[in-house]
């Protein structure tokens, strides 16, 4: 820094200034719903129906908690998700990562089609088809299992359209290297196209599995009892005969979205490394 | 160990005739090198040769055996890639076992192959690293170790070199000599650059849009060109062409420069004819002026340190000579 004070640069370390404490201002506004709902699990029913804010609560208490976790089958709910998560993440990684290699690197007859079809689905809303999904599960009785809850969303075109980009990019010559030391198809893409860059196929994987654990709707339509219901869809049942309980709804709410929070909190840069790859595509 | 034998082999891009219906044979052991300039083909014919491309006429024998529609990693054939395209993800010892890993080869004997190859081209200290961890001429080596792994029966090298500087060019030239002496294995060598055919090469096709020139020793290549490509693609300048006129005499022919100069050629002809008559520049002299065959002017002079160039403009046209680097040259006087 010179001694000489350069007035241009004062005036942009004002602005600076000012958009650092509006940035503080909005992240407290964006933060605070949160805030509260960790403080309101933390009260007793009586102190957060009683007028007036409370920033802290006065009693400090995990009767919701205990409440939540011990009264209902929230375990059970766990483990559905879990495995409807589980599972379509799998399936969508891989059927994902064979439908864009075939796409990008064989040549068959209809692939160009395949590809506008793909394209195409990725066109419509899936909320659009959910009568249809909902009448087909009925019709081969998948309603109330896991596979009905599976299937429908195996739907992934995003991720197609993400690897066979990626296959695109990668430069013929280790393909053909690979090729003439004797590799298959198969090996092609398991020992070559998919270690060469593990890094597009978690941060895939998490996003799947945080867009399935996060689902609502179609699980809330293809499960009506208790015990096949998802994390997301139970806590919807965690409602008490004489009115509302607030600390026990938020408790569940906070433990629903506590696995995703976790994933994303571990995971932070392969998530947003992820989020940039569906932009791309979608953008 | 195998000769490579190409039968009127033909490749179609398109409506492109890239090569076209070209005859050769790579004898077992030889080092051969396909010389030719940007986009005559070289390439193509050594990936239809590799199998990674399809011959679109004609017939590829490998050791004797018909391989024009076999697998590419079923030829016997291995190919060092200009890119080096080693797998990014994997480290220099899995490289170079890649494909006796494809082929489910056990871990041991992997190994051990793997550090026989390391042993002879010096990668034992690399063997852990990933390429991206390599220098240029380290991955250079690792992409010739992965295809001496594969105990190929024909080497083909696709430009390997040109993406080094011109020190570690040299060195690598040196390198692949003494492998190949080692080795003894037929290879293939694909470039552009015809110091590295005539340095590597116990014979050079040349290659023109498609078309072999002519297949021959770096020696006949240089003494006896078959055509005026040949002759001015072999040469550091190429070779000066003076219209001149030839005429029968005796067993022979005698070519007149000009109308003083008169030199006998073994040429068999019947009738005089216009002709050109061809001399590289380190075969010409500059004399003092009036005393010599070409008159003309020093138009430029390039200095080299061991040797320069004149670019005289004489009544035949313009005419390169290769001067000794120690006389100072100075354009603009005339010279005999
Ligand atoms: N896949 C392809 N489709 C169409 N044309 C091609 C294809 N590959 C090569 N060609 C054409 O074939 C011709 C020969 O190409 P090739 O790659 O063999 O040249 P080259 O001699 O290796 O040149 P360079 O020294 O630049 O590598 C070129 O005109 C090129 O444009
Ligand atoms: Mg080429």
């Amino acid at each position: 820094m010179t001694a000489i004070s350069n007035p241009s640069a004062r005036r942009i370390n004002h602005a600076a200034g000012a958009l650092t404490a509006l940035n503080v201002l909005v992240a407290i506004f964006w933060a605070f719903p949160i805030y509260w709902v960790l403080v309101t699990t933390l009260k007793p029913e009586q102190d957060i129906v009683r007028p007036g804010i409370d920033l802290w609560p006065d009693r400090l208490t995990f009767d919701a908690y205990t409440y939540v976790l011990f009264n209902t089958q929230i375990g059970q709910w766990y483990l559905n998700s879990l495995v409807t998560a589980g599972s379509v993440t799998f399936a969508v990684v891989l059927m994902s990562a064979a439908a864009g290699y075939a796409i990008s690197l064989l040549e068959f007859p209809g692939r160009k089609l395949l590809w506008w079809l793909i394209l195409a689905s990725f066109m419509v809303p899936i909320p659009a088809l959910i009568v249809n999904h909902f009448v087909l599960m009925s019709q081969i009785k998948l309603l109330n299992t896991w596979a009905g809850v599976i299937l429908p969303q195996l739907l992934a075109p995003v991720t197609v359209m993400i690897y066979k980009q990626f296959f695109d990019s990668v430069p013929k010559e280790f393909r053909e290297a690979a090729v003439m030391d004797g590799a298959t198809q198969m090996q092609l893409l398991f020992r070559l196209y998919l270690p060469m860059n593990w890094g597009i196929t978690t941060a895939l994987a998490i996003i799947t599995f945080i867009g399935a654990w996060n689902q609502f709707l179609w699980p809330f339509l293809a499960v009506t009892t208790q015990d096949k219901m998802n994390v997301t869809v139970g806590i919807t049942q965690v409602t008490d005969a004489f009115g509302v309980k607030y600390a026990r709804d938020l408790a569940s709410a906070v433990l629903a979205g506590l696995p995703v929070a976790l994933v994303y909190l571990i995971f932070q840069r392969r998530v947003t490394q992820a989020i940039m790859l569906t932009v791309g595509i979608q953008g | 160990m195998a000769s490579v034998e190409l039968q009127n082999i033909s490749k179609v891009f398109g409506g492109l005739r890239v090569i076209d219906n070209l005859n050769l044979t790579v004898p077992d052991g030889s080092f051969t090198a396909l010389l030719g300039p940007s986009g005559c083909g070289k390439s193509a014919l050594l990936r239809m040769i590799a199998g990674l491309e399809q011959i679109s006429e004609g017939r590829a024998l490998i050791g004797g055996v018909d391989i024009t529609n076999e697998e590419p990693a079923r030829r016997k054939v291995a190919m060092v890639f200009q890119s080096y395209a080693l797998y990014p993800h994997l480290t220099v010892e899995e490289n170079v076992c890649f494909s006796l890993s494809l082929a489910g080869m056990p871990k041991a004997a992997q190994k051990e192959r793997a550090a026989g190859v390391a042993k002879m081209l010096q990668l034992e200290s690399l063997m852990a690293r990933r390429p991206a961890q390599l220098s240029g001429g380290q991955r250079q080596r690792v992409a010739i170790g992965r295809a001496l792994a594969r105990n190929p029966e024909v080497f083909l090298f696709d430009e390997p070199l040109s993406n080094l500087d011109a020190m570690l060019r040299v060195q690598m030239r040196l390198e692949l000599t003494k492998l190949h002496k080692d080795l003894k294995t037929t290879m293939i060598y694909v470039t552009h650059d015809q110091v590295e055919a005539m340095t590597l090469a116990d014979q050079i096709v040349v290659l023109e849009k498609g078309k072999i020139q002519q297949v021959g020793s770096p020696w006949q290549l240089y003494n006896q060109p078959a055509n005026r490509f040949v002759a001015s693609f072999i040469g550091s300048l190429g070779m000066n062409f003076l219209p001149a006129r030839a005429t029968p005499s005796g067993q022979g022919a005698t070519v007149a420069l000009g109308d003083s100069t008169r030199i006998d050629l073994p040429l068999r002809m019947t009738a005089a004819q216009p002709v050109e008559l061809g001399i590289r520049p380190e075969h010409l002299h500059l004399v003092a002026a009036g005393t010599g065959d070409i008159a003309g002017k020093a138009l430029l002079v390039e200095y080299l340190g061991n040797t320069s160039y004149a670019y005289i403009e004489s009544a035949f046209g313009q005419v390169i000579v290769e001067a000794d680097g120690s006389e100072s040259l100075e354009t603009g006087p005339p010279w005999g």
